[in-house]
């Protein structure tokens, strides 16, 4: 098919699905910032949220309650996760923290699994607009924009509310430095559990933004692919956060975009240079990565505080 | 950074560490096994005999677990041994498949040509990860093996000339005289010869000059560095050898499915079964060959059982989750750890200790035995 000006549509694909990683990225810096857990199972604590909305919708609640159910019980998983387990490792143990955060991942796929009932596939109702809306002569989908615009609008409203509020900048008194933090007054514990639920909510958030709308009119489908521990786009929302060092907020909300952006325009590119489209995240990532970019954002102290 | 997942003495009774006593020797100085040793090898050898009693469905599920032991073997020396992370065992595990097929299926090799070619065409590729984890330590070489992995899914396992297209390569089962390895029991012996060999040998690695050096490496990389140990070299060693194994276990396990097809390894499933054996290691015991060994069988066993109905097989998918998030909070050690508490119990609490042992084979084998009568 060729439209008339791919270019606008391109574009808001990726700004849309840039949005969606931001999101991830969003949590997963969070965690990682106050908790010192980078959540490999940060895809299937989201998941959780997914599958609540399809049990919720299936009873005939309305879509956008239980949106908003999935929402709240992606968060829970989240602070159980944090509650029951990482609050009892200690630090400086990375290898077992990642380990167990791999085992997390697996038990919240394996839930899902369960509850969506093994099929092939799973229908999900939308419950955003599913119409066009026509920007020129270019027809495009509106949960694409409102995705867009909705990730934008809550990633802005949360790195405002992260640097104002008290409970914001007790969190970053957490992150920064956990013993100073402790020392005058913050409960360690109730904070981490703050950001561990704010960030499994952003997770949830983003799947399901993206996982209802992925068929316009129908709805979406959730697959076999999308049911396993790591998912299908947990490996561009690391590089997302990458982007930021892991440590550094609003970078990670630029790396959603770097990496949206970079997957759907090379849609435009000439014949062998599309073929990159596949690839192009692990390439980015790989290049992130022999950067070192937490150099960057965090000094020294900060980084081996996190270890 | 101090990466640390050495049995570490647990509180309260904590059993004795033997390792640290040497073991005793004859007046020629050849080492005499110990109890523990002696008991090892009897239950490797009780373990192996276990699937004669369920024929031809026995000996399936006996070479799949032993296999996903071969494939264990290789995270016990990158992870285990070498402290390094890698998410991505099951991607090496397949260019060994996809070797194994090209070799066999196209080139017409005989399948012992095609085992070490296998483990050989690994060595490249591990060699760029080894390069990559001198650089990242840690969460960011997870972070780059899991990358990895997903690129190679996208392009190496997509390309045509390789995996053979969708359907994949066939290959056959070896011939040699009298013996057809394409019957259950003899490919059941085969495996399970191999994997005997690797247990030994990846065994031996720990208390070699190399296999130090990674622990060492492991623990402390500052300290080893002031010890003179090439901390650039230990890991690329630990990769390659990690890549060759699980390289030969590839080619075993292109000879159980018979036929190879690439989507196994593409993503997200590719990255799925790395974490079926990272976990299985983990539960068997991360720093022991034996516990890659113990964990396969404890997993893939119940895995492969309940394969027929979904319900379990998620099922076992939690109780392992759930194992190894136990495990890693309260006994890193793993099942060989626990299984060297409940030696020491017996030893000093004979009744109690035999009762216990016998408490957890009853409610797992009687509950396996349950759940499938039911269905």
């Amino acid at each position: 098919m060729i439209y008339a000006a791919p270019v606008t549509e391109v574009t808001i694909f990726g700004l849309s699905s840039g949005a969606v990683f931001a999101l991830l990225a969003l949590g997963l810096v969070l965690i990682y910032r106050t908790t010192g857990v980078l959540n490999f199972a940060h895809w299937a604590i989201g998941l959780m949220g997914v599958v609540t909305y399809v049990m919720v919708t299936a009873l005939g609640v309305p879509p956008q309650v239980g949106a908003a159910l999935g929402l709240a019980l992606g968060a829970s998983a989240g602070v159980l996760a944090y509650r029951l387990v990482f609050k009892r490792v200690g630090r400086g143990r990375q290898v077992i923290v990642i380990l167990i955060a791999i085992g997390l991942a697996q038990f919240y796929s394996s839930l899902a699994q369960f509850a969506l009932g093994f099929e092939q596939f799973t229908r999900l109702r939308p419950w955003l607009p599913t119409g066009d809306v026509h920007i020129g002569q270019v027809a495009i989908r509106a949960s694409e924009i409102i995705t867009a615009v909705t990730a934008i609008g809550i990633a802005f409203g949360f790195l405002v509310w992260f640097r104002l509020s008290r409970t914001g900048r007790a969190l970053r008194a957490v992150a920064q430095n956990k013993e100073a933090a402790m020392l005058s007054g913050i409960d360690d514990v109730k904070y981490s559990s703050i950001a561990w639920g704010i960030g499994s909510a952003l997770a949830a958030l983003a799947l399901l933004l993206v996982l209802p709308h992925s068929a316009g009119e129908q709805g979406g489908l959730i697959t076999t692919f999308d049911v396993t521990p790591f998912g299908t786009l947990l490996i561009p929302a690391f590089g997302a956060a990458l982007v930021g060092g892991l440590v550094h907020l609003p970078m990670a909300l630029v790396g959603g975009f770097i990496f949206g952006l970079a997957r759907e325009l090379l849609i435009l590119a000439p014949k062998p240079w599309s073929d990159l489209r596949a690839s192009i995240a692990a390439i980015l990532i790989l290049i992130l990565l022999l950067m070192r970019t937490e150099r960057f954002f965090a000094t020294r102290q900060e980084l081996e505080a996190l270890e | 950074m101090s990466v640390d997942i050495a049995v570490e003495t647990p509180t309260g009774s904590a059993p004795p560490t033997e390792e640290l006593v040497a073991p005793p020797t004859t007046t020629r100085g050849i080492r005499r096994p110990t109890s523990a040793q002696i008991f090892g090898i009897a239950s490797l050898a009780a373990i192996s005999i276990l699937p004669v009693p369920f024929g031809d469905f026995g000996y399936f599920i006996g070479q799949y677990a032993i296999i996903y032991a071969i494939l264990g073997l290789s995270v016990v020396v990158v992870t285990g041994y070498a402290g390094l992370i890698s998410l991505m065992p099951y991607s090496f595990a397949g260019i060994g498949a996809m070797a194994t097929g090209v070799a066999m299926a196209s080139w017409g090799w005989p399948f012992w040509l095609a085992i070490p070619f296998a483990a050989v065409a690994t060595v490249p590729f591990a060699l760029v990860v080894g390069v990559t984890s001198v650089r990242l330590k840690g969460l960011y070489l997870a972070i780059a093996t899991l990358t990895i992995s997903n690129a190679l899914g996208e392009t190496f396992f997509t390309w045509e000339a390789i995996t053979g297209g969708d359907s994949g390569h066939f290959v056959d089962r070896p011939v040699v005289g009298p013996v057809d390895f394409g019957g259950d029991l003899a490919f059941y012996l085969l495996c399970l010869g191999a994997v005997f060999v690797l247990l030994f040998m990846v065994e031996g690695l720990r208390t070699s000059r190399i296999g130090r050096a990674m622990l060492a490496v492991r623990d402390n990389e500052l300290e080893a560095q002031a010890l003179g140990i090439n901390v650039a070299k230990t890991k690329l060693v630990a990769f390659v050898l990690s890549g060759m194994i699980a390289g030969l276990g590839g080619a075993f396990l292109a000879q159980l499915l018979i036929s190879v097809t690439p989507n196994a390894f593409q993503s997200p499933f590719a990255e799925a079964s790395s974490l079926l054996l990272v976990t299985l290691v983990a539960i068997g015991g991360m720093d022991r060959a034996i516990g890659a060994f113990v964990g396969a069988i404890a997993l893939v066993v119940q895995q492969q059982i309940f394969n027929g109905f979904e319900f379990f097989f998620a099922f076992v998918g939690i109780y392992a989750a759930l194992t190894l998030i136990a495990f890693l909070l309260f006994r890193p050690g793993g099942l060989v750890q626990v299984g060297k508490i409940l030696g020491h119990l017996t030893r000093t609490r004979p009744v109690l200790g035999i009762s216990i042992i016998l408490i957890i084979l009853v409610v797992n084998v009687g509950g396996a035995w349950l759940i499938l009568s039911l269905s």
